[in-house]
Order: structure tokens, then sequence, then C-alpha cells
């Protein structure tokens, strides 16, 4: 289910997978846009390509809508290759990132485009127009042209127009990025709820690892051209396989070590910037001696006044900045080391006469499962 | 601070205007003038305005000018919409800098050579290989596209550089084929560029003299040629009142789309205001 | 296969008429150019000829000693050059103001003027130069107003000089210097002036410092659309010039109409192109950058 290894023709076509793509590349002159990435997406599912821009997933979604043909490397959907299809031969629609709302149409002119090209009947095509107003809340609207819809009314009707084929694969470019703030988080729920009503398997690109975590179900992360972890918004959050999954998903602090005692049930660990060492109460493969990071989310250690009763897992430091966000407020702690920290605190008592301030001097500690242990 | 740039921006705004359109005004009061000489003022008249539709050579020669405007724009149109597709959407292929070349270079190319190139062309082939027997229409017609077609290219290649590329891809990702997506999307997206197009390739056809005067044959006299074998040996009254009647038309075609235009966006905003 | 086909069949219909009308006539130019010229129909030597059996090639250039050996050409091409650059540079100091200003306005009042600049242009060209030679004559207006205010005498010639030749220029192509200059100031971001203002440039500094330099694409692809055409120009010298207005574009007429002499007419084409061979390039890059797909 996760990155595919066999890549022969008949283990292709056994594979129940909806979508793959198995080491697909794509250069453009001399540059690498897509570089041997294999996918697999099941049926039903919302699937997030999450990278910075310019990391190839916006190719890769090209790619998968035929606006791009892979230079080496193939793309099944349903078992079927569909590598050399055009985009008006395949049972993929896409909505754009700018929409791409015909202007010189009205709303139901633009939900008719794609209904017409299949030369459906008109009483059938009138019906599905009016399932899908109502299905996306738009029916006062359909004489509207484009220009004269709102931003969250224009995504609605281009969602509308790309579902209304009911196409075995819906692909979203940067489903939020025309809209502001306050409009995405509502619009980012209502359209998961509709892509789940209706069933239908997605395939979405974003640069907003929050928009990614909301509404996938799995999550790839994607990092010059090339894959860097898949799995469950949870998965990639708690078990970043990577340096840079861990520092490109939320924040993290990250301690360089070396492997001091490896037990088939914890794992220590010795790091120039904390005086304890760092204890894993789990068992990772690695020898002793090996070189690693390890990865500490800010909101998974506790900062305190006082020494913690504790022989691992900790490290003291200075106060040197307060974020202050209301809920909670993250401290830039300084190790002595040099090094900065930084730790997540809830404000959970109002006016605390405990609360830190800055030049304070604060050990910061964790417990045995707090950290992840990054090999590679 | 910008008070007095503005200031000076008007003044020079306002000299422009008036360079630009007293020399007009000055002909349009003149056509009115009742005397044989053009510049003694001997009351208000229309007897030029009745001597110019009297003269057949006028007449014919604005027939045969308006003709072959109309169908040098219209070919202009067609071809120099293909131009741009291959500039704007045909991507990279062999011999483009050459085809930008001769895009461009009729923009600028003095009108001596480019007529009598042509006529060395028609020419040659005419003894080569029999075609075109006569000079004429046809020459004039085809030097005309040549030339026009360089100026609807700019206009509609820069409409299809601007437009959105991700509507067409829309439109072949919901099923429609390239050339139904250029003729359901593209086309009624640049129909204004290729509107104005065909007007300035009309008024740059019904304008040229120096060109058609090469490639011409004795039967097709163009507008232009005869405006400017009467105006060579001096002033004439009948040019003036063909100079009103011409600017009059400009400037009424003119009003009328600026109207429609502007009326058009007020309405336009006027939706877009319920809207939200 | 199909989607390549597809694309050449989009390609060649333009691509073989300019090839045809507009490349291939310049080789013909050139050929003849190296003719001699004959009372014949047409009235130029032949320079490939079969006689019995083998091909041989006249080569002459004769016309080429001819036109550099006669002042009168090498005048012609200088005083078309200067002619040209004075107007360009008048169309510039008077364009620039005028394409900034109305850049600068809000949304009607710029499409209105900006339609004022154009309409002009859209009544015939020779319609325009014949309006100044109403007013230039020795009777126009503009000596009448002399004489009534006891300026003169007697009317000061104004119309067949070189003074006459310039104002038809510089009134028949500013809408070409402006429009180009136009496009690319109606571009330039107020807050660029702002930022300069707010650090601390006055209007005219801050004008030489980034309006100027932002809008240099402007000002060469609007000078070139001036000043190439301009050194060819027949019909400006023709109806406004002197006898002594010497271009080469009426030389050019004066050769092919009067005298018929085809070939030294193609000469002083093909010299021209030269001259214009680098402006034109130059035009190319810019106006090409501007079309390309990005």
């Amino acid at each position: 289910m996760e990155v595919v290894e066999s890549s022969s023709f008949a283990a292709k076509r056994n594979n129940p997978d909806y979508l793959s793509v198995d080491k697909v590349s794509k250069q453009f002159g001399g540059f690498t846009a897509v570089n041997n990435v294999s996918l697999t997406i099941k049926k039903g599912e919302i699937f997030a390509l999450l990278g910075a821009s310019g990391c190839g997933k916006s190719t890769l979604l090209r790619m998968l809508a035929g606006f791009e043909k892979p230079s080496s490397g193939d793309i099944y959907l349903q078992g079927d290759q569909i590598n050399n299809l055009e985009p008006y031969q395949r049972p993929i629609n896409m909505m754009f990132q700018s929409y791409a709302l015909f202007p010189h149409m009205t709303v139901e002119q633009n939900l008719a485009f794609g209904l017409k090209q299949d030369k459906l009947d008109k009483s059938k095509i009138q019906k599905k127009i009016d399932e899908m107003l109502s299905l996306v809340q738009m029916e006062h609207l359909k004489a509207r042209k484009p220009h004269q819809l709102s931003g969250g009314q224009q995504q609605r009707v281009a969602l509308a127009r790309s579902l209304i084929k009911e196409p075995k694969l819906l692909l979203l470019d940067e489903p939020m990025g025309a809209l502001d703030k306050k409009l995405r988080a509502r619009m980012q729920l209502e359209i998961v709820n509709i892509i789940e009503s209706l069933g239908v398997t997605c395939v979405m690109v974003t640069h907003d690892q929050e928009e990614a975590m909301t509404m996938a179900d799995r999550i790839a992360i994607m990092n010059a051209g090339e894959i860097s972890q898949v799995g469950t918004p949870s998965e990639v959050y708690e078990q970043p396989n990577s340096r840079f999954t861990a520092e490109f998903i939320g924040s993290v602090n990250i301690l360089e070590g070396v492997v001091k005692v490896d037990e088939p049930n914890y794992v220590t660990i010795h790091c120039n910037d904390t005086e304890a060492d760092v204890y894993i109460g789990h068992g990772i493969t690695c020898f002793e001696g090996q070189p690693v990071a390890v990865a500490l989310r800010p909101e998974k250690v506790a900062i305190s006044s006082y020494a913690p009763d504790q022989k691992y897992n900790y490290v003291t430091g200075v106060v040197k900045e307060i974020g202050y966000f209301g809920s909670h407020s993250v401290y830039h702690v300084e190790l002595p080391s040099g090094k900065e920290m930084l730790v997540t605190a809830l404000n959970d008592i109002r006016w605390g006469n405990e609360r830190l301030t800055w030049g304070d001097t604060v050990w910061v500690h964790w417990d045995d499962n707090a950290a992840v242990v990054i090999t590679e | 601070m910008t008070s007095s740039v503005s200031k000076l921006n008007k003044i020079f705004l306002a000299i422009g205007f008036f360079f630009l359109y007293v020399p007009m005004i000055v002909l349009i009061v003149y056509s009115f003038n009742g005397s044989e000489r053009v510049n003694v003022w001997a009351g208000f008249s229309f007897k030029w305005y009745g001597e110019l539709f009297r003269d057949e050579a006028i007449m014919s020669a604005v027939w045969v000018s308006v003709k072959l405007a109309f169908a040098s724009a219209s070919a202009a149109v067609v071809m120099g919409t293909l131009a741009s597709l291959v500039l704007t959407r045909a991507g990279k292929f062999k011999g483009k800098t050459v085809f930008g070349g001769m895009v461009t270079a009729p923009l600028v190319m003095p009108e001596v050579i480019t007529g009598l190139s042509l006529l060395l062309l028609f020419v040659g082939l005419a003894n080569s290989i029999g075609w075109p027997e006569q000079r004429g229409f046809i020459t004039i017609w085809i030097a005309h596209v040549t030339f026009c077609m360089a100026y609807v290219t700019v206009v509609v290649s820069s409409r299809l550089t601007e437009m959105d590329r991700s509507l067409e891809e829309a439109a072949m990702d919901l099923g429609a084929t390239p050339l139904k997506t250029f003729l359901l999307i593209t086309l009624p997206i640049i129909s204004p560029a290729l509107i104005s197009g065909w007007l300035l390739a009309f008024t740059l056809s019904l304008d040229d003299l120096v060109i058609a005067s090469f490639v011409s044959g004795p039967s097709s006299t163009t507008l232009p040629m005869i405006v400017f074998s009467s105006v060579r040996l001096g002033l004439s009254p009948k040019i003036n009142a063909l100079a009103t009647i011409m600017i009059l038309t400009v400037l009424i075609a003119a009003v009328i789309s600026y109207w429609l235009v502007a009326r058009n966006e007020k309405r336009q905003r006027k939706l877009s205001e319920i809207s939200h | 296969m199909s989607r390549f086909n597809l694309k050449w069949l989009l390609i060649l219909p333009p691509y073989i008429w300019l090839l045809l009308f507009f490349a291939v006539p310049f080789l013909i130019i050139f050929k003849i150019s190296l003719s001699e010229a004959a009372i014949a129909q047409p009235p130029y030597t032949a320079l490939f000829e079969y006689v019995n059996e083998q091909l041989t090639i006249h080569l002459n250039l004769g016309n080429y000693t001819w036109l550099f050996g006669d002042p009168l050409y090498f005048n012609a091409y200088m005083s078309s050059l200067k002619i040209a650059a004075i107007s360009t540079v008048c169309c510039l100091l008077l364009g620039y103001p005028i394409a900034y200003g109305i850049s600068r306005m809000s949304g009607s009042a710029q499409s209105l003027c900006l339609m004022l600049i154009i309409l002009p242009s859209w009544t015939s060209f020779l319609i325009r130069v014949y309006a100044w030679m109403g007013i230039l004559r020795n009777n126009g207006i503009i000596n009448n107003i002399i004489m009534s205010l006891g300026l003169a005498d007697e009317p000061i010639r104004l119309l067949n000089t070189e003074f006459a030749v310039y104002i038809g220029i510089v009134y028949t192509y500013i809408p070409f210097l402006i429009l180009p200059l136009f496009a690319n100031l109606v571009k330039l971001d107020n807050r660029y002036l702002e930022a300069a203002a707010d650090l601390g440039a006055g209007p005219i500094k801050s004008f030489f410092t980034i309006t100027l330099p932002l809008s240099k694409n402007g000002v060469i692809a609007g000078s070139l659309l001036v000043f190439i055409p301009v050194v060819g120009e027949f019909v400006i010298p023709e109806l406004l010039g002197g006898s002594e207005t010497l271009m080469i574009g009426k030389v050019l007429w004066g050769e092919f109409f009067g005298n018929r002499d085809w070939p030294v007419a193609s000469t002083v084409a093909i010299i021209m192109l030269l001259i214009l061979l680098v402006p034109i390039l130059l035009f190319h890059r810019f106006q090409f950058k501007e079309m390309e797909d990005r």
C-alpha cells in the first residue's frame, strides 16, 4: 500500500490498486521535475501531494490529467494504462487553481460543457446540472457569469463542473489557493463532504500542510521531484522517516547524536546539545556508534523552572524569546551548546504567577516516547 | 508632490491634442467653403460634396478600395490568427525564428521596399509561370494581406498570451478535442482582438498608397492613388469634402464603439455589485 | 503522429504565405539589383541565360558602383537617416509626456484619451498629410495669422521645406510611438513612485531614476516603429518637402516610376535594407519577446 516495489507488467495487472503511478519521471529540457515516482491510490481515497513550490507535485498532477506526458514510467487507472491518452480521452477531471471557469458562459453553460462533449441528450444534461447545482447549493445563481460570482461561489461552480461527468478520478490543484483564510477553513470541510458523499477518488496538490492534513486521507510529501514519505496525516506527523519530512511538517527540534546503547527494548543516544542522554523507550533498527538525529516536537516537551526528577531526557537552558499566541506560548530556549530549542506550553492558567520570563534558567524535559529517531 | 507634474502633463496633453486635431478641423471647415479658391472663405456650401459624388473616377475608386479593404482584412485576420497560434501555442519547431522574423519585419519595413519587392515577385512569376497575367485587384490583395497580417498577429497574439491557459486545459479536461476547444473557448475569448485586428487591417488597407502603386495594374485604381495624384497638383476642395466624410465616418464609428464599450462595462459593474 | 500533423497544418499556411510573399521577394530584388536596365518587358536583362545549352550568369555590379559613385545617393541616404533620427527625437519629446500623462489617468479618462490619440490614425494617412498642405501654404492659415498680426510683410515659405517634412512626420507617426510607450508605462506600478517619494526622491529625480529606466523597452520599441519606416518614407517628402529635400524613398520612387530603371531602384532598396538591418533586428528582438509564448 505504500511505495510500490514490484513493477512487472503482470504484477500491475493483478494489482487491485485503483490508481497507480509506476516509476514515472518527467524531464523538461535538462531539468528533472519528477524523478522516478511510484504511488498507489485506493478507490474512494482523498490523496494529497504536499510540497513546496517547484517540488514537482504540479507536474505529477498534470501528468495524471494528461497535460504532460511522462518521460518514462507508466500510469494505470483501474489496471488500464493511460499514459498516452489525451486529456480529453481520460475519465479524469480537474478543478483548476484559477478555477478556469469559461468567462463567456453562465454557470449552467459551464456545467453543461463537459456533458455536451459526451453528446448526452438535453433532458439528461439538464437533470444532471440540476442535481449538481443543488449539491453545491448554487441553484439560485445558475444564470450568472463567472465574474459576477464571489470567490467561494466560483469555487463551488468549479468543483461542480469537475464532478458532473462523474470522473473516475478527481484532481484538485491548490483547491484553496484563491480563497482568503477565513473562507478556506469552511470550504475545506465542505469540499471533503461533497467528495465523500459522492465517493469520488481524489488527488489534490497543495503547498499548505494544514490543508493537506484536514482534507486528505493520505499524504505524499514531495521534495525535489521525489516522494519522501507517504502516510496518513498522523503518520507523517508522528513518525517522520526523514529529517526533511520532520522539518517540513510542523516545527521540530532536531538534536544530533550517536547511539550509545542499543537494546531490544530501549535505546540511548548521546547528544552534544544535552547534558543527559536521550532515552527511547522502544527498540529501533540501528547499531551502536551510529550517528542519528532525534526529532522532538515542541508540544511534546515540557518546560519548568526546576530540575525534573529523571536521569535521561532533559536539558537546561535560558529563555531567549517568548512568542505569545493566546492559547499557548512558544519559548525559545538557548542550550549551553548555543543551539536553540522550541517549546510549546499551554497557557491554561489565567495570569499564572509561575509564568516564565526572559532570562530565566529552565529545564526542558520529555518522556520516553516523545522523541523520534531518524536513522537515514 | 505630483500637482506640478500633473499640471505639466495636462499642458502636454493639450498641446498634443491641439496638434492632432486642428489640421482636421481646418479641413472640415474648408470643405464647406463655397469658393473655388481653397483659402478664401465664400460662405457655407455643400457644393463640393455634390461635385465629389458626381466624380465617377473617385466613386469607382472608393468602391474598389472598400472591396479590397474588406477582402484583405478578412484574409489577414485568418492568416494573422493562424500565425498568432503558431507563435503562442505551437511550442518550439524548426524555423520558428525565421517565422518570427517574417511576422514582425513587415511592421517596420519601409513601404517602398515592400512594394518594389512584391512587384518584382509578380513580374517574375508572370514570366515564369504565366501568373498573374495582369496585375490588379488580386496582386494588391496579396500585398495587403501580407502586411496587414503582421498587425493582426501582434494584436491577436498579445491577447492569446494574456489569456489564462488553464481555460483551454479545462475544456480539454472536460472532453473537448483541440479543435473544439479552439472553436468553443479560445475563439470566443479572443474575439474582441479579432474584431480590432480586422478593423486595423481594414483601415491599413484602405489607407495604403505606396504598396498599391507598385503592385496595381492599369485596371485597378484605389482611392489613395486617386487622392494622391490629385493633391500632388495642389489643394482641391473635392478632396476636402472626401476627407471630411472619412473623418466623420471614423468619428461616428469611434463614438458608437466607445459608447457600446462604456455601456457594457457599466452593466457588468452593476451586475457584479449585486452579486457581492 | 496525428498531433504532429495537426501542428504543421497550423504552421504551414502562414509560413508558406510569408515565405512566398515576404521572404522570396527580397531575393528577387537582390537578383535584379545585379542585372542591367534594358528597354524590354520587363525592363532588365536576365541574370541567368541558357545559351547553347549552357547556363551563363550575367553578374553586373555596375548598379552598386554607380550608386557609390554618385554623391546624390549617398546624400539621400544620409539625409533620410538624419530626418528620421531628428523626427524620432521630436516624437519622443512630445510623445513621452503624453503617453506618461495618459498612463497615470484613471479608467474612463484614460480610455477616452487613448482613443483620441488613435482616432486620427484611423483616418487616411494621405488626408492627414494633405491637411498640412493647406495649413502651411503661402496663403494658408499660419501665414494668414502671421501677416494679419503684422509679424511679416510677405508670406514665409513653410510648405515644401524640410520643416514641413518634420511636421508631417511627427504628426502622422506620433501615435506609433505613444501606443507602445503607453502599453509599457501603464504597467508601471505606482508603488515604485510612492516608494521613491517615501525615500526622499522628488518628482523629477524619481522620473529619471525610476520611470525612465523602467520604460526603456517601450521607448526603444516606439522609437524604432517611427525611425525605420520614416527612413524609407515617400509620401511626406513628396507632398510637403521641397525639391531640395532629399529622401531615399523619393529617390527610389523616382528611379522606378520616373526613370523606369528597375535594377537601380532594386539596388537602392537593397542598400536601404542593409542600412536598416540592425534596427530591424533590434525591433524584432523587442517585439518577438512580447509575442512569444511564455
